[in-house]
């Protein structure tokens, strides 16, 4: 049986498993008996913000175009890609489910079969943010508070990709979860550490990508966090943005309670408790208190 | 109408081209017409190549969301019809870039997407994708006394003895807020290209006006562990590779089916001059020494 042609958004914001879980479906279709090259995926099907393909296939200088004009033609390009494309094209993308200024998605009419949304409990999201972006930990939390968030959203510049509309954390995780558009199957990266095995069955399974229970484990096995960091300690990664940390970190479930202080945990629980809720991410004792 | 030279062409031009530096026109019939005139809103006849574009024989639509719609005919002819609200200020910026690119690809030119300078009568050309820092390269070679020959648009030709020369683009450099005030050119800073985008046009720096001979093409790339900073020979076959993927917007190249030209092109011009790898970090601090390191490798080809 084979992979069923077309667009598969790998959704999610930023620092919530999306480049690992590629790095298992790189992995997983190739298949060999050694873990793939971190620098060399195969299945890297790119990223949707990539302002290099937005160009090659509208021919526009991107950098001349206000970032509406930017999104009507983007909702274009995937379209056609859609309509090009005979092979299983699984895309990266960390935009947040929105709406052109002419009230069209984003992310195409029809453009994709199916999504997998990968969500991460906000307050390790945080820490990982903040160390991805060599920021501090307040300005990650300002970026995932604020509604109007964005990434690369200066006119100062040409950062290597477009501008994405975040909305904040809960913003992206809502518009996600909640638009109708694209079938969309909900992947918690806690429940992706817990039981890797079982989460990527079940994301595979969603998106229709047949794939036996041993082919799974080597491709999990291959994408073990002690490997990539072995990859990565060896040869680098060419996806990593910080000068000093390393992009494979600790890929830890609760670092938070260790790294944020108390006032970073209320401004994180404030902003976000009823998603976090629905998402099942506990409130700490603290804030359960202040809130009551 | 209004006269320039663009990547030796002779264009006269209805519309003011914001940024294209004014040439005297002289007897002869211009190469390049642009006029304001309706355009359809599809070929009839013609094939999509991408999503906001369209090609039949030799005509290319070319639809820019609140701009216009841009014909581009024959390798001569630039016609634009705006869209309600737009301004013929927002249409040339469309005009000579993405336009100019798909008719010298008409002409069957060889157009690099890269910038060019030069010394002595000799160029080199800076290739690499959108946003990888080539016009800001190229600004930082000319404050170290480089002229400046072309950005984003590099149409290479053979000139004497089947040289390669890089025809001068006659436009304006257009450089981010950030790059101008990092290399500290604000005293060249022009008008910004369009309202909203801080990208401005710069002074003219000193123009090569007669067509330099290429003797290098660096293309860029990021230093990144696992990737070495260095300056690094391509072979025959990975510069012909390079020279293909370096092509201005290679969509449209193979849609007109300039590419067998541009590759017979290629090897013409890889028998004289020879291509290279730049693998260089990112960031405004390394500049200085980054343009002395190319000053000194280009320098050091010789003639």
């Amino acid at each position: 049986m084979s992979e069923t042609p077309g667009i598969v958004w790998l959704a999610s914001f930023p620092k919530s498993g999306n480049t690992w879980f590629r790095i298992f479906l790189a992995n997983l279709a190739a298949g060999r008996d050694e873990p793939a090259d971190i620098n060399d995926l195969d299945e890297r099907g790119g990223i949707a913000s990539s302002r290099h393909e937005f160009e090659a296939a509208t021919l526009l200088d991107s950098g001349l175009l206000p970032h509406a004009d930017v999104d009507r033609l983007r909702r274009q390009v995937y379209e056609r890609i859609a309509a090009e494309t005979k092979a299983p094209r699984w895309i990266k993308v960390h935009d947040a489910y929105t709406l052109t200024e002419d009230g069209e998605p984003l992310l195409g009419r029809g453009a994709a079969r199916a999504a997998i949304y990968l969500a991460r409990d906000p307050r390790d999201v945080a820490v990982s943010l903040a160390h991805h972006n060599t920021t501090t930990i307040d300005a990650a939390i300002e970026l995932m508070n604020r509604p109007d968030s964005a990434l690369c959203r200066g006119r100062h510049g040409q950062p290597p990709q477009l501008r994405q509309q975040l909305l904040g954390w809960s913003g992206h995780v809502a518009s996600w979860l909640e638009q109708t558009e694209v079938p969309v199957h909900l992947m918690r990266y806690e429940d992706m550490r817990a039981d890797p095995a079982r989460a990527f069955a079940a994301a595979l399974g969603f998106a229709q990508r047949p794939a036996s229970g041993e082919d799974i484990a080597r491709a999990i096995r291959h994408a073990d966090f002690a490997e990539l960091q072995r990859q990565e300690r060896e040869r680098g990664f060419t996806e990593r943005t910080s000068r000093t940390a390393p992009f494979f970190r600790a890929g830890e479930v609760g670092g938070w309670r260790r790294e944020l202080n108390a006032e970073q945990v209320t401004a994180l629980e404030r902003a976000h408790a009823p998603m976090m809720a629905r998402l099942g991410y506990e409130l700490s004792q603290g804030a359960a208190e202040a809130a009551a | 109408m209004h006269s320039y030279r663009i990547s030796g062409l002779a264009v006269a031009s209805q519309l003011e081209l914001l940024g294209a530096i004014d040439a005297p026109a002289n007897d002869d019939a211009p190469d390049i017409t642009v006029r304001l005139q309706s355009a359809p809103r599809t070929l009839a006849g013609g094939v999509a190549g991408g999503p906001n574009w369209e090609i039949e024989g030799e005509r290319v639509l070319l639809r820019v969301p609140r701009v216009g719609r841009f014909l581009i005919e024959g390798g001569r002819h630039i016609g634009v019809e705006l869209e309600p609200g737009a301004t013929a200020r927002d249409a040339s910026l469309f005009v000579l870039g993405v336009s100019f690119g798909i008719l010298l690809h008409q002409r069957g030119a060889m157009v690099l997407h890269g910038a060019a300078v030069a010394r002595d009568g000799r160029a080199l050309a800076i290739c690499g994708a959108s946003g990888d820092g080539k016009s800001t390269l190229a600004t930082a070679l000319c404050r170290a006394g480089f002229e400046f020959v072309a950005d984003d648009i590099c149409a290479v030709g053979l000139g004497d003895e089947g040289r390669p020369v890089v025809w001068p683009d006659g436009r304006q450099l257009k450089l981010w807020r950030e790059a101008i005030e990092r290399l500290g050119m604000a005293p060249d800073q022009g008008a910004a290209v369009r309202d909203g985008i801080e990208k401005y046009f710069i002074g003219p720096p000193a123009t090569a006006m007669t067509p330099p001979r290429l003797t290098a093409i660096y293309v860029l790339g990021e230093a990144r562990a696992p990737r070495p900073e260095g300056i690094e020979p391509l072979n025959l076959p990975d510069a012909m590779r390079a020279l293909d993927l370096q092509a201005y917007r290679p969509a449209i190249r193979a849609r007109i089916g300039s590419k067998p030209r541009n590759l017979a092109q290629s090897a013409a011009v890889l028998s004289h001059a020879r291509t290279f790898r730049f693998e260089r970090p990112r960031g405004f601090e390394h500049m200085d020494r980054l343009v002395a390191a190319l000053a000194a490798h280009w320098d050091a080809l010789g003639r």
